[in-house]
């Protein structure tokens, strides 16, 4: 959390996080272009531009697999949220390991000729109406400009200034670039002599990629098909029943869907409840799976945080977020399942004092 | 573990520089994973790549020789028989991705001395023209034989660019080259037929259109694709011409 704009707010994890990134690649790129041609059977060597061109783009390829693997591994398994903390930076590295790519590629195939090489780079291959031959660099270059805007927008100021629904939305375009980046590799390079192994690596990503995201979906909506969703209170009209004071660990949410899909995290914490949006404004981290630190709702992607009863991020900071009214029968908890305007104050439910 | 949180779990937030221990370890575990698994996926990726082939420029072999240019209809070099050696002929292509053209068409017929590099790749020579210069006066005149005809054929393959396919690039074919063969066609490369079986021996063919003239851009819809074309076939020397009729052609794959 930062309430000034710096480049990067470093810190150790960061640091780590990247160092560890770029040893991954490093090595990635040594192996591929220096030590691994040393075992190829060939008649001569493949030329350098095109082995280079080969490195870059299959490891961009595979960061972007990896990338678009971390967000359902750290929805089915918590201990991958850190993965997540500083996954910004994964992308803007492999955006530019893509430029690399994209620069031999230019470097190569495009020049050595009268032709401008970006002019024949849009004009060379012009056979959109066939499959085979279609002019793959179209699909690269599409994917490279997402990866830029995306690259470019990914700081913190342009979450603010644009705002998190927006953002978000903008930064759903990475699904985009994979597919357009798929569509690249299955018809150009798959095309070539046949390789198994880049074949294999090739569809075994993107069944990674694929199924994660199915089994992640399928656990979000059995979810919101079973215990955690909310039922109408038979009591008291309009007041949804949300489970048993019991079922929440202190320090802890449990996380209810209401009929019209949003979700609403109830806290317990020091005795008491507090209910708010399931939703955190930076980037719609889910709050319910955080927890309570130093008496402030704590999101589990980035750590922004919230006041229980106001939804207010702690001064200096802006940011804030609906809350909800809450009420106990018993050990039946009751909410309201009207949001409240963001950082309105509710006074938390005292346990063991029927409302 | 699940999404789930609970009180015990061990719970990360990027900005604190403490890591509960638990974290520490799995995240070490994941990072030296992580990282030789891209490791070995360079090395799977890089040591399992196709051959290029032998092709390449013969840059210790420099041609230099007398003859007669011809356009047949791309830029030919006639070489009459020397010897022991029978008469050649040798497509011709200029720097980087441009043809010679202009200088055949200005020395059409001549006798000249041409000198260049070679780039080859099995029995297709083509030569990188560097300078043609009017022949010594004392060269001896030949006269190039004509083209013997070979029949009608049809063969499967793939159109390359001749200069790129005969090992200026490694690989110079393929669909993830097929842009950059268009390229060298455009500038004025001859187009070669690649054939998967051979003709008198030869799978390498120049190619024109099926009345002997240049190929247009009726040629991109085709170009780096495994095709199935007919066409008459001549010998001029050693080269094949493959005068495609590519109202016959069809894509295989």
């Amino acid at each position: 959390m930062s309430v000034q704009y710096t480049p990067v707010i470093w810190n150790r994890n960061k640091i780590l996080y990247d160092a560890v990134l770029l040893i991954a690649v490093a090595l990635y790129l040594y192996v591929f272009i220096r030590f691994a041609p040393a075992f190829e059977d060939v008649t001569k060597p493949i030329d350098g531009a095109t082995l280079r061109m080969r490195a870059f783009g299959s490891c961009a390829f595979l960061m972007l697999t990896v990338i678009l693997c971390i967000g359902p591994l750290a929805r089915l398994d918590r201990r991958f949220l850190p993965l997540l903390y500083n996954r910004r930076h994964f992308g803007v590295m492999t955006a530019g390991i893509a430029a690399v790519h994209a620069n031999y590629v230019l470097g190569w195939y495009f020049n050595f000729s009268p032709t401008d090489k970006y002019v024949a780079l849009l004009s060379s291959n012009t056979n959109y109406t066939q499959l085979l031959g279609f002019p793959f660099e179209a699909f690269g270059i599409a994917a490279l400009l997402i990866l830029f805007v995306l690259s470019a927008t990914s700081h913190d100021f342009w979450l603010s200034f644009l705002g998190a629904p927006l953002w978000k939305t903008l930064h759903m375009l990475i699904y985009a670039a994979y597919v357009f980046v798929v569509l690249h590799v299955a018809l150009g390079a798959l095309q070539g002599p046949g390789d198994p192994i880049f074949t294999a690596i090739v569809a075994a990503s993107v069944v990674l990629v694929c199924g994660l995201h199915f089994a992640t979906g399928r656990m979000e909506a059995s979810r919101d098909r079973s215990e955690e969703t909310a039922k109408a209170s038979l009591q008291d009209a309009g007041w949804v029943v949300a489970g048993e004071v019991g079922d929440i660990e202190d320090d802890c949410a449990r996380v209810v869907t209401l009929d019209e899909g949003e979700r609403v995290a109830i806290f317990k914490y020091d005795g008491k409840l507090s209910a708010v949006t399931n939703v955190c404004a930076h980037q719609n981290g889910p709050l319910g799976e955080g927890k309570v630190l130093w008496g402030c709702i704590t999101c589990p992607w980035h750590g922004y945080q919230y006041n229980l009863a106001d939804g207010r991020a702690p001064a200096p900071f802006t940011e804030k977020i609906p809350t909800y009214r809450l009420k106990l029968i018993g050990a039946t908890i009751l909410l309201d399942p009207n949001a409240l305007p963001p950082g309105t104050h509710v006074d938390p439910i005292v346990i063991g004092t029927d409302a | 573990m699940s999404w789930r949180q609970t009180k015990a779990a061990p719970f990360f937030v990027g900005y604190l520089n403490a890591v509960p221990k638990p974290l520490v370890v799995f995240l070490s575990v994941f990072a030296v994973c992580f990282t030789s698994g891209l490791g070995l996926a360079a090395l799977a990726l890089s040591s399992t790549q196709n051959d290029p082939g032998n092709g390449g420029f013969q840059w210790g072999n420099r041609f230099e020789q007398t003859g007669i240019l011809e356009l047949r209809p791309y830029p030919v070099f006639r070489v009459p028989a020397d010897g022991d050696t029978p008469a050649r002929t040798y497509m011709l292509a200029g720097q980087g991705k441009r043809g010679v053209f202009d200088q055949a068409e200005a020395n059409r017929a001549e006798t000249v001395s041409l000198r260049g590099v070679p780039v080859s790749r099995g029995d297709l020579t083509m030569i990188q023209v560097g300078k043609i210069d009017a022949a010594a006066e004392d060269a001896p005149g030949f006269t190039p034989s004509i083209p013997v005809p070979l029949g009608r054929w049809k063969l499967t393959g793939e159109i390359c660019d001749g200069k790129c396919y005969a090992g200026a690039m490694r690989p110079g074919r393929g669909l993830a080259h097929k842009a950059c063969a268009d390229l060298c066609l455009t500038g004025g490369i001859p187009p070669v037929f690649v054939s998967s079986g051979p003709v008198e021996g030869r799978n390498f063919f120049l190619m024109a259109d099926r009345e002997g003239n240049l190929l247009g851009d009726e040629l991109d819809p085709l170009l780096a694709l495994y095709i199935e074309v007919e066409g008459e076939i001549e010998q001029l020397d050693d080269l094949m011409v493959f005068k495609a009729d590519l109202t016959t052609a069809r894509v295989l794959k």
